[in-house]
């Protein structure tokens, strides 16, 4: 019944959370392995083929952001922090320095595996030789060969940089994107931090392919955070 | 020496019993004129020269003048010197002769020598007497300001500044204490037996430096910022000081004053120390509540919810479970908005205001709810200008889910629900309405809806999702942007609305 069979690492310090993460995995189809520390986790990373970490960024023993920079020296693998709802900053700092996505506790046991889910086909598309040349998402089109924009079926006139944006965020479907990292890829690494004129440049994407912008159905806001294009 | 008559404290009583010291002086002038002549007649006997024995006379008128005070028994001296050598030792012996004019020269000579002794001796005691008092004052001032830097506590102060008062002036003293200007404390010690008890109100001060009551006078004490007390002393003590005793009781209550100040001030800081200590107990503890009971409500929801997910809907299991995970999410959002609002009233949220887009704060509250409730259908309207607010994006977004959370509540589902943004131009306002077609609120509770664990009318008063929390943080989060927050009934058909005022960019004027 389940098409899923990778390994994930549950890194929870709290018995009932990491006990009902468990089941819901394995109710999906999901090998799993579970530690309390962050030091358990790491020594578990080293020794077990894990394909993807579910890391509580409020770890007893080591700072979780620790634990996602010695990840990344050497694996991609998809990292999803969980957090408590006043910890933002610490949330687009995990996201900027390589996880994938973000769960807020409380999180339901659905919602944590769309997330697995889209961290994981993000991750296979990455490994796979190219990106494809069109993808639909809803009735959103974008073709990357053309670089043309279609909603629809209609052709969507935008300008570069909306189209640059646009893609970025094909390119990344369902994961957040934090505001440094999109100013970043669009404007260059020296741009700084002017987050107003990404606003700017996001209304105007809005106001083109949402039929309503302030209700929006492909790009949505995560406060404090970043920004996502939604998938289903 | 009139100066320091009503000093006796520091005069040491050296002007009192005259009778005595006169004696004790004529005695030593009539010792040393009759030594000088037992002195004389010796000289005559061994045939020295007369000039020896007006020496001797001499040096007895120069004794008796540095010996005594005055210039009486000096130039007395002077004169019973000459009459006596003229007596004694003159010719005719035993005998006054006037005629001889060279005894004439040694009786001015004996008297100018009489006259500068005693004028120098007499300057010289006066020097003298000054420098004792001088030195008593320093004295008295230090031993005050010693005591008074090791005073452990008003009480202490209060005992030193009187007794030292009271024992330099001989009077008697009072001192009160004030504590941010209010009387507290009266403390008062009596050298001298009490005649009368020391009564009167206490009187403003005037510019003289005191203030006089009928029967006292009150010394205020300065501190930095207020006044710190009042020395009180009696009228006729306080009349009958000279200048250098109102100097030397200013020096005091000024270092008194100081040493008030000093307490006042260690006071503070152990005050402020506390105030610290008990910021830093609350916020570990508020640490302490949100981990300890967020953790295990995510734990309880998300394990609920996996039960929901084992049992068929037609179970009973599964409205069990449900009722456990609805309640447990009540729990959560209650133990979420008494931390926020824990974190408003102590003014320790500090904004992170930022400009922020209008419709994405908006639209991530809508979302929020949807996400909770996708079955209600929320209608959104924003302007199509592009607006960019200063806010604390994360609050605001928190107003508007507690708004639309209390929409949802109380109105059945096919209810419509509303939120709208507008531009007030003209005052430079941004407008956020949140509209339901609800029940309305009871025109009772109006006026209270914002206040804190208000319960919104008297039928649900045992409701337990009552607690008024969601809407007193709407408007802890909406006075802290500088901006207003009201409730109304709709006038067109039934149905609550929430309105919120944000001033934009530029508008520095406060809502209140």
């Amino acid at each position: 019944m389940s098409y899923y069979n990778e390994y994930v690492l549950v890194v929870e310090d709290d018995m009932q959370i990491r006990n009902f993460i468990c089941y819901a995995l394995n109710s999906e189809g999901f090998r799993y392995i579970t530690a309390g520390t962050g030091q358990g986790a790491l020594s578990l990373l080293v020794s077990e083929p894990i394909d993807l970490m579910l890391l509580d960024l409020g770890l007893p023993d080591v700072d979780g952001m620790e634990v996602i920079r010695k990840v990344r020296e050497w694996s991609e693998m998809p990292i999803i922090v969980v957090s408590a709802r006043d910890q933002d900053k610490e949330k687009a700092a995990a996201l900027d320095q390589g996880a994938d996505d973000y769960l807020t506790k409380p999180f339901s046991a659905t919602e944590l595996l769309a997330r697995i889910r889209v961290a994981l086909r993000h991750y296979y598309k990455q490994g796979g030789s190219r990106t494809q040349a069109i993808i639909q998402v809803g009735g959103l089109r974008i073709d990357f060969n053309k670089r043309l924009v279609y909603l629809d079926n209609q052709e969507l006139h935008v300008t570069p940089m909306e189209y640059n944006l646009l893609s970025l965020f094909f390119k990344n479907i369902g994961r957040v994107l934090t505001t440094k990292y999109i100013l970043k890829e669009i404007w260059g690494v020296d741009y700084g931090s002017d987050t107003q004129v990404l606003r700017a440049l996001m209304a105007g994407l809005r106001r083109k392919i949402e039929k309503n912008p302030a209700k929006p159905r492909y790009i949505v806001t995560e406060v404090g955070v970043g920004y996502r294009l939604v998938d289903e | 020496m009139n100066k320091y008559k009503n000093n006796p404290a520091i005069d040491g009583g050296l002007e009192k019993g005259n009778w005595k010291d006169e004696a004790r002086c004529l005695s030593i002038m009539t010792g040393l004129l009759i030594s000088a002549t037992v002195t004389g007649y010796i000289f005559r006997a061994v045939d020295f020269p007369e000039t020896n024995i007006v020496l001797v006379y001499l040096l007895a008128v120069l004794l008796t003048a540095r010996m005594t005070h005055g210039y009486i028994f000096g130039i007395l001296a002077g004169v019973i010197a000459t009459g006596a050598f003229n007596y004694f030792f003159a010719e005719p012996y035993l005998a006054l002769s006037v005629d001889a004019s060279n005894y004439i020269v040694t009786f001015v000579i004996m008297t100018i020598t009489a006259l500068i002794t005693s004028t120098l001796a007499s300057h010289d005691k006066k020097k003298t007497l000054e420098a004792q008092k001088k030195e008593a004052e320093t004295k008295a001032l230090y031993t005050l300001t010693n005591r008074l830097t090791g005073a452990a506590d008003l009480n202490d102060i209060a005992d030193i500044a009187v007794s030292t008062i009271s024992d330099t002036m001989s009077t008697q003293a009072e001192f009160f204490s004030f504590d941010e200007n209010e009387l507290t404390g009266k403390i008062s010690l009596r050298q001298v037996p009490p005649k009368k008890q020391i009564q009167g109100n206490l009187t403003d001060t005037t510019e003289a430096g005191y203030s006089r009551d009928a029967e006292l006078y009150d010394w205020p004490l300065y501190g930095r910022e207020t006044k710190l007390g009042i020395i009180r002393i009696p009228k006729d003590r306080a009349e009958t000081m000279n200048e250098s005793q109102k100097r030397l009781l200013q020096t005091m209550i000024e270092s008194i004053a100081l040493a008030m100040d000093r307490y006042w001030s260690m006071k503070q800081r152990v005050r402020s120390n506390e105030e610290t200590m008990r910021e830093r107990y609350r916020g570990n503890m508020l640490r302490a509540i949100s981990h300890d009971l967020r953790t295990p409500l995510s734990g309880i929801i998300g394990t609920a919810e996996v039960l929901m997910d084992m049992t068929q809907k037609d179970d009973v299991r599964y409205n069990l479970a449900e009722g456990i995970h609805k309640e447990a999410k009540w729990l959560h959002s209650l133990v979420e908005n008494i931390l926020n609002l824990t974190r408003l009233q102590d003014g320790r949220l500090t904004l992170s205001k930022q400009t922020e887009a209008v419709e994405e704060v908006v639209g991530s509250a809508v979302s929020h709810i949807q996400r909770s409730c996708p079955e209600r259908e929320i209608t959104v309207s924003v302007p199509d200008e592009f607006l960019l607010v200063p806010m604390d994006a994360k609050l605001i977004e928190q107003v508007l889910i507690n708004l639309l959370e209390n929409a949802v509540k109380h109105t059945l589902p096919e209810q419509e629900i509303s939120v709208s943004v507008t531009a007030d131009k003209a005052n430079n306002y941004i407008v956020f309405t949140v509209a339901d077609r609800g029940e309305g609120i009871d025109p009772v509770d109006l006026p209270n809806i914002f206040q804190m664990f208000y319960t919104s009318g008297l039928k649900h008063a045992d409701s337990q999702y009552g607690i008024g929390l969601g809407l007193s943080i709407c408007d802890a989060i909406i006075k802290a942007h500088g901006g207003s927050i009201e409730a109304q009934n709709r006038t067109e058909g039934q149905g609550a609305v929430f309105i919120f005022k944000l001033p934009m960019e530029g508008n520095e004027s406060e809502l209140l």
